[in-house]
């Protein structure tokens, strides 16, 4: 059973002639995921509508198995951990107070929810703090109240919305290891909405990029480096002459061309094609550099596509 | 350097907890709880109390000690027995409860709304029905509790001292209870309607302040204008007020039964309204 699947996915807002999400189609099995997009680009509401907060106006979806928009919407809420990106927290009230009510709203017994609260504030790192009301916590502490609250039914999936906003490195780092932790510990599978791309880099083993209600890319981090880096630097012995330029978009879009150096984005994911290609020009080939894309670098190009030959 | 625990085992059964609307209501009131305007409060309608029982108290003796008889005549001036006093027993608190439930039901919602904790909650199995249910309930049963000790304390000391012929009906609590059950909900729903309007306490204070003295002086001034009594149906004090004296039946009610009827349901109804649109889900921003 995967994690979330959906196929043609439309969500309207009332009154909005565009709809939020067109059409989405998507399958994600049980890991880590990473959403990336820009603001407005329709993250919000997937999340939404995830949660069955927000009825499809088309297509069909299911998550943990359960239909969207469905009657079992409500429990499967119970089966869910959202962390919301901003401070949703009550600030009167102590860690231990909200999330025993957090517990409590999720259908633990009054006495199981107060036991509860302790146990996963202590393993996000809270445990003496818990008494305390939020107001005066730290930035780092009150992400960490925000992602007990969401682990405190023990959710078969979380949904975390910006988890590391406002951290300083080192807590970046202990809130990512927590992410990391609740996935390979309790097996919780992760949706992490994130505009730091070098936190989704070092978490998430799947990546959907959104942009615009659309999606722009999807699948394993491995398997998106793949199909989107196939940028390769070319270097020959000798000069090339107009022909021989021309020619190179047999291998791909010339992207710039630089004192000799080229930089080209290979039609085909083998680079050996370049030493044929070279081959069958007379020319040799004494540099050929893969260019080991950073994960902003394949957002980027999924989000603004470079028109071939461009 | 905080100190992570080795493991989280899972968590109980899920299916043990209490319904939603009551584990937020249980939230409410502990959060007012731990609030200091229960003090003030608490004073004010324990003395309204006191003075309450303190009549009934006064009465007795003078109906069985032969010294004060000369008091008698005042006496019956002052405990008539008949139903304007049953009604009275509810009504001296009425402005200082409209304030109560301005103080605490204007943040009901505003607090949610300026924590941004409802989206949370939606984000639980929580629907907007148990949402609503919750903060109209304990907006309505604030003002329920405070009164009951005033319906029901000066029935039983007028039972236990004077049996049925005591200054209080023995069957006052049939027609006060009722009676006070739809004054709270019309308190309650106008605090979470004017709360549901608001994006910090401070400003749910002033929109249920500002909601109960404007329809009143509104009523007022068209009363006043153009000779139409019916129209003190859309003041919410005056209707919180006559709803004991018609229940218990007094000669000229505040607000007849028409138009108190058609102004509690307009307001009920237009406030739940406001507040259901108010915190639909859709309205969260996540």
């Amino acid at each position: 059973m995967p994690l979330i699947a959906f196929e043609n996915l439309e969500v309207r807002y009332p009154a909005t002639p565009v709809p939020a999400l067109k059409g989405l189609s998507l399958r994600l099995e049980r890991g880590i995921v990473g959403l990336l997009g820009p603001n407005g680009s329709g993250k919000s509401t997937l999340l939404k509508a995830l949660l069955g907060l927000l009825t499809p106006s088309r297509g069909s979806g299911t998550v943990l198995g359960v239909p969207l928009g469905g009657a079992e919407a409500a429990r499967l809420r119970a089966r869910i951990g959202y962390m919301p990106e901003y401070d949703a927290l009550i600030e009167d009230a102590s860690a231990y107070e909200q999330v025993a009510f957090w517990g409590e709203l999720s259908g633990l017994a009054p006495e199981a929810a107060r036991d509860r609260a302790h146990e996963v504030l202590y393993f996000v790192g809270l445990d003496e703090a818990r008494y305390r009301p939020v107001s005066g916590y730290s930035t780092g502490m009150r992400q960490r109240v925000k992602l007990a609250q969401a682990l405190v039914h023990s959710p078969e999936l979380i949904f975390l919305d910006e988890p590391t906003n406002g951290l300083d490195p080192d807590g970046r780092r202990r809130m990512l290891d927590l992410v990391l932790r609740v996935h390979a510990e309790l097996g919780t599978g992760v949706i992490l909405a994130s505009h730091l791309l070098g936190d989704v880099e070092r978490v998430a083993d799947q990546l959907v990029i959104l942009d615009q209600g659309q999606i722009k890319a999807a699948g394993s981090m491995a398997g998106l480096r793949k199909a989107l880096a196939r940028r390769v630097e070319l270097r020959f012995l000798d000069p090339l002459d107009a022909a021989q330029e021309a020619a190179l978009a047999e291998l791909g879009a010339v992207l710039e061309a630089r004192n000799g150096l080229y930089d080209l984005e290979l039609t085909e994911a083998d680079p050996t094609a370049t030493f044929r290609w070279a081959e069958a020009q007379g020319l040799t080939l004494i540099q050929l550099t893969p260019r080991h894309d950073r994960l902003d670098e394949v957002l980027l190009r999924a989000l603004h596509p470079q028109p071939a030959g461009a | 350097m905080p100190i992570y625990a080795p493991t989280l085992p899972p968590a109980p059964d899920l299916s043990l907890g209490q319904p939603p609307a009551l584990v937020l209501m249980r939230f409410d009131f502990a959060r007012l709880w731990r609030q200091k305007i229960g003090r003030f409060f608490g004073f004010a309608f324990l003395f309204l109390l006191l003075w309450k029982v303190a009549r009934i108290y006064i009465d007795f003796l003078l109906q069985t000690n032969q010294t004060f008889k000369p008091m008698q005549q005042w006496a019956n001036a002052i405990l008539t027995q008949g139903a304007a006093f049953q009604a009275d027993l509810l009504n001296p608190a009425s402005y200082l409860l409209w304030f109560l439930v301005a103080l605490v039901g204007g943040g009901l919602v505003a607090r949610d709304t300026l924590y941004r904790v409802r989206p949370l909650m939606y984000a639980h199995p929580v629907a907007p029905k148990d949402y609503l249910l919750a903060k109209l309930g304990f907006a309505s049963a604030l003002p329920f509790g405070i009164l009951l000790p005033f319906a029901l304390l000066p029935w039983a000391m007028s039972l236990v001292l004077a049996g049925a012929h005591g200054p209080v009906w023995v069957t006052a609590p049939l027609r006060l209870l009722p009676a006070m059950a739809i004054s709270s909900l019309l308190m309650g729903s106008l605090a979470v309607g004017a709360s549901s309007m608001a994006a910090t306490p401070r400003a749910g204070i002033g929109w249920v302040l500002g909601l109960v003295l404007g329809a009143g002086t509104l009523a007022s001034m068209i009363h006043g204008l153009t000779g139409l009594k019916a129209i003190d149906g859309l003041n919410p004090v005056m209707l919180a007020e006559a709803w004991p004296q018609l229940l218990v039946g007094v000669d000229k009610p505040l607000v007849a039964w028409v138009p108190a009827l058609l102004g509690t349901a307009f307001h009920i109804g237009l406030w739940t309204w406001v507040a259901a649109r108010r915190t639909r889900p859709s309205e969260a921003v996540i």
